[in-house]
């Protein structure tokens, strides 16, 4: 693996992010770029989360909300994949070896885990709380595991920025 | 940074709390991450009340409905990012004090939450006729294109400001 990702780092692509052939905005353009995508992934997320807390959004449907909100979602994880991908081409090892960083996509595992067994557990029954408050206590649960996970992901995130 | 702005941010950075505070190396980048965690709810709300206002089908609600909806949970945001930018100028203050897309920021920020203000108040005022109709008015749309640019604007500077060129 040290083979592939030093080969990764000395490419052009990651030559060029690393601003050693001139360009010395695009790793701060990729950073801000990821920074917007991360605020609509967390801001869309923390609003599905907030309904099945009961806290938020409480006259809407979780499904209604879901289906509104989640493409964004998407879109904008897509979006923060591709930009967080190109940032990490630039250092390949140096982010590999850094705890936040590994931190960081040990949360987002764990969140993509929750959202699974969310998936198939208490919203295959949404029908029958879809309206109403309080939502099952495993929604509950859900929603609070996944708050607290994207904020990690957030914080550490964060502090890879600190530390490498 | 001029004399005065260099001024203050040595007498800032020599007061007792931001001393101590400068000691704690995990207050800054702490507060930075809540300081996103509330951009997201600002950009995120911004967002979906913008793409409402230009047409975009993106919920079921009205821009009355939306602006009601999520106008508190942007003021508390504004709230908290206020606090933590201050208490970060309070630790750092040269690194913000000393840069140009600082100030610039700043400016940006008095735009769009007065802008933003007098929309919430019009919409506020005239819901009835808001939630009735089909389309959004021309000032409207300006005003959702326009904010939508400062927030991301914002944003860049706010990324920029420690930005040494390292």
């Amino acid at each position: 693996m040290n083979e592939f990702l030093t080969s990764l780092q000395s490419s052009a692509l990651g030559m060029a992010i690393r601003g050693e052939t001139g360009w010395d905005y695009l790793f701060p353009n990729l950073e801000t770029l990821h920074v917007l995508s991360l605020t609509v992934v967390f801001g869309s997320i923390l609003m599905v989360d907030l309904r099945l807390l009961g806290l938020a959004e409480r006259s809407r449907t979780v499904t209604k909300l879901a289906a509104e909100v989640l493409p964004y979602t998407w879109i904008a994880f897509a979006c923060a994949a591709a930009t967080g991908s190109l940032m990490f081409i630039s250092k390949p090892s140096t982010y590999i070896h850094n705890l936040d960083f590994q931190l960081k996509f040990l949360c987002m595992l764990l969140a993509g885990i929750n959202m699974f067994v969310f998936h198939f557990g208490a919203y295959r029954r949404v029908q029958d709380w879809d309206a109403q408050l309080p939502t099952p206590a495993a929604a509950k649960l859900s929603g609070a595991i996944s708050l607290l996970l994207w904020t990690g992901v957030i914080f550490f995130g964060r502090w890879i920025g600190f530390t490498t | 940074m001029t004399a005065n702005a260099h001024q203050w941010a040595l007498w800032i950075s020599h007061t007792p709390l931001s001393v101590w505070l400068q000691h704690k190396v995990w207050v800054v980048p702490t507060s930075q991450s809540i300081h996103i965690v509330s951009v997201s709810v600002v950009f995120a709300s911004a967002l979906l009340i913008s793409l409402r206002i230009l047409g975009l089908r993106v919920s079921g609600r009205t821009v009355g409905q939306l602006v009601q909806q999520l106008s508190p949970w942007m003021y508390a945001a504004l709230a908290v990012l206020l606090a933590t930018g201050a208490l970060q100028t309070l630790i750092e203050p040269r690194r913000q004090f000393g840069a140009r897309v600082f100030w610039i920021k700043m400016a940006l920020i008095v735009i769009v939450v007065l802008l933003t203000t007098f929309f919430v108040r019009a919409v506020t005022r005239d819901a009835h006729r808001w939630d009735s109709r089909a389309e959004s008015p021309p000032m409207a749309k300006l005003f959702a294109v326009v904010s939508l640019a400062l927030w991301v604007g914002i944003i860049y500077c706010g990324r920029f400001i420690g930005y040494t060129g390292t």
